[in-house]
């Protein structure tokens, strides 16, 4: 019942997040755009008891790949254990070798994981991806829950929705465990990034300077915020949301602009906390995310609680014939690309693109994954006054300090378009807020 | 006061400047567009004022270009751009709350544009600024902050007003306003310009173009 207030109020709540600035940028023929990320009002239900199954497996997984990149970037037990063949470490675009024999302050990795997860008709949740490097999306759900609550007040009194208006402190807590001393900022790549709304708004919330590359100076390793009069502040931690390879052009791309020169030398000596550490890469590149419940059985000598999609490697031998066998019902996915960009559906290919395809995948068979394509429950949405189903994803994110903490929350993406699979938000999908019940 | 990147003063500081240029130029354009009304094209009297180029070869398209042209960098729309430009990259700053009246703002440009009576939509550009400067002295709590905003306001107001000839009375009381805020904030400026621009204000007859020179020389330290 309460439902429909918040139905029928969706126009005030979308006003209300272009009011706010609530978007993200995309470049459409070279031109940069800013763009609303279109919110519907059906919220997503979690009940209770789900959630309970999702937040012992999110950080049952998040805790074992931290384990493992500071196995790879250390001892590589796990290469030695045959367990994860060293091909899909030391080809994976975001090893990097500079990063070895680095152990980050409070020994966290990954302090904020994005892991997307999909709910298949057969009623279990998967594992589509983990995003360790830079995961975007807390912002958009976490600004909508205040709107949601002032359009109806009634549906919050009456439903048991835990608050997700936390995530600013946990973000501000993950952020103070890991920082050696000194202000945290958030680096940002600046105003043309497509998710710059969030990087402002994070840095609102947690009451931390913003900062883009020339802002700050690294002397004798110690990393400071300069201000106008000359006056400079220690940085004990940087929450960068900038990729590892524009982060230092003296350890990573020499052509970055946008970097801090030296930033990673003072990482490297404990002289200040990158929040996520650099080189997550080889954690969350796709050919890896084959491996994690093995990772989970081997670093924590536990069952997976949560499944990963079926997924096959035509690096194995066994994997490339079965690919070869059931092409059409399989969803081919390139390692390098990120944002629903490198996506193909064998049903969707021509004889012509197969043929083209096969030959790809046998050329660079570690290029590729593939998965089933999972029956994933659709979402109802309101398509122009009218409630129709659409695929939709969940980003839960889990926050790492001490221990993981699996955010009581998350970004719900769906697809607008009825054909589609895809929900990123680049590809012009939109948000819904996701609630988790207490009881 | 808290550490403020040298980015973020300048933006701060330009924020309070283009803002003000918004709110005034809309306020002249309201008066030329109702003195045309009677006395026919006057607005390459408006032009030489603002000592901009007049690029406007007709009433019309004056009338149409200087609010609304976002490729004249003249224009309304144009300085209201490089005010939310600023504004976009302060939300840390200033709040969300706060730059949400800068976003309005540009909403109501845009829907002037399309309009068929935009002086009445050039209102609701006018409300949303000072309702912006209003929560910015309302709930922004970092002094610094609030007086940074403000001493680009004032520079731009005496800038404006030198141009335009104001009277002695309202030039030295933005002088004034001026000499009493700008060292209550972080930002830089030349202490002999302040002080020429006290001795300008009291001068008569008054020296605009002096005046005009002064202030622009004020902060480019």
């Amino acid at each position: 019942m309460y439902e429909m207030d918040l139905i029928e109020r969706a126009n005030s709540v979308n006003e209300l997040l272009a009011r706010y600035g609530v978007k993200f940028g995309i470049y459409k023929n070279g031109t940069f755009k800013e763009q609303l990320f279109p919110f519907d009002a059906i919220p997503r239900v979690i009940p209770a008891d789900e959630f309970d199954l999702l937040d012992r497996g999110l950080r049952q997984r998040v805790k074992a790949l931290n384990l493992f990149l500071e196995d790879i970037y250390n001892e590589k037990k796990i290469v030695r254990d045959r367990v994860v063949p060293e091909e899909f470490i030391y080809a994976s675009s975001g090893y990097l070798p500079q990063c070895e024999g680095i152990r980050p302050s409070g020994g966290v990795f990954s302090h904020i994981s994005g892991i997307d997860l999909v709910l298949g008709k057969d009623g279990s949740w998967y594992i589509l991806e983990d995003n360790l490097r830079v995961p975007s999306g807390a912002s958009y759900p976490l600004i909508v829950r205040d709107l949601c609550r002032r359009s109806s007040p009634r549906t919050f009194q009456e439903f048991h929705i835990e608050d997700n208006r936390n995530y600013a402190q946990l973000l501000r807590h993950t952020m103070d465990y890991a920082n050696v001393g000194g202000l945290t900022v958030v680096l940002t790549p600046g105003r043309y990034n497509a998710a710059y709304f969030e990087h402002s708004y994070l840095a609102e919330q947690t009451h931390s300077p913003l900062v883009s590359g020339q802002d700050l100076v690294v002397e004798e390793d110690g990393v400071y915020l300069l201000d106008y009069t000359g006056k400079k502040e220690r940085v004990g931690a940087v929450y960068r949301r900038i990729s590892d390879d524009f982060l230092d052009p003296l350890s990573f791309r020499p052509e970055s602009l946008i970097g801090v020169p030296g930033l990673f030398q003072a990482y490297r000596k404990g002289q200040v906390a990158i929040l996520n550490a650099p080189g997550n890469g080889v954690a969350d590149d796709k050919g890896i995310y084959y491996f994690v419940p093995k990772m989970i059985q081997y670093y924590l000598g536990e069952q997976p609680i949560l499944s990963n999609a079926p997924t096959y490697l035509p690096f194995f031998e066994e994997d490339m014939k079965s690919v070869l066998e059931h092409l059409d019902t399989l969803v081919l996915k390139d390692v390098a690309e990120a944002g629903g960009y490198g996506v193909v559906f064998g049903s969707k290919m021509s004889a012509r693109q197969k043929e083209d395809f096969v030959a790809l995948l046998k050329a660079e068979p570690r290029r590729f994954i593939t998965q089933e394509v999972i029956d994933f429950q659709d979402l109802d949405i309101m398509d122009n006054g009218v409630r129709v189903p659409r695929k939709a994803d969940l980003r839960a994110f889990v926050l790492s300090a001490e221990e993981p903490v699996a955010w009581k929350s998350g970004l719900t993406r769906f697809s607008r378009n009825p054909d589609s699979f895809i929900v990123n938000s680049s590809q012009g999908g939109g948000f819904k807020d996701t609630w988790v019940l207490s009881r | 006061m808290g550490i403020k990147s040298i980015e973020v003063t300048d933006r701060l500081y330009w924020l309070g400047r283009y803002s003000e240029r918004v709110y005034t130029s809309l306020r002249l354009f309201a008066k030329s567009y109702d003195d045309m009304l009677d006395k026919g094209d006057t607005y390459g009297e408006l032009c030489r004022s603002l000592e901009i180029p007049n690029i406007y070869p007709t009433a019309q398209n004056f009338l149409r270009r200087y609010p609304f042209d976002e490729s004249d960098p003249n224009s309304i729309a144009s300085n209201l751009r490089r005010a939310y430009d600023n504004a976009v990259e302060l939300r840390q700053e200033i709040g969300t709350e706060e730059l949400s009246y800068i976003q309005l703002a540009v909403y109501e440009m845009n829907r002037a544009r399309l309009s068929d009576a935009p002086m009445l939509e050039f209102q609701k550009i006018a409300d949303n600024i000072l309702a912006f400067w209003g929560i910015i002295d309302d709930q922004v709590e970092d002094e610094n902050t609030r007086n940074i905003i403000k001493v680009g306001k004032r520079v731009e107001r005496i800038d404006l007003f030198g141009r335009l000839h104001a009277s002695q009375v309202d030039l030295h009381r933005e002088v004034r306003r001026l000499q009493g805020r700008i060292d209550r904030c972080t930002i830089r400026y030349d202490r002999a310009c302040l002080a020429e621009l006290g001795r300008l204000v009291e001068a008569e007859p008054l020296d605009y173009s002096a005046i005009v020179q002064t202030v622009e020389r004020l902060t480019a330290v």
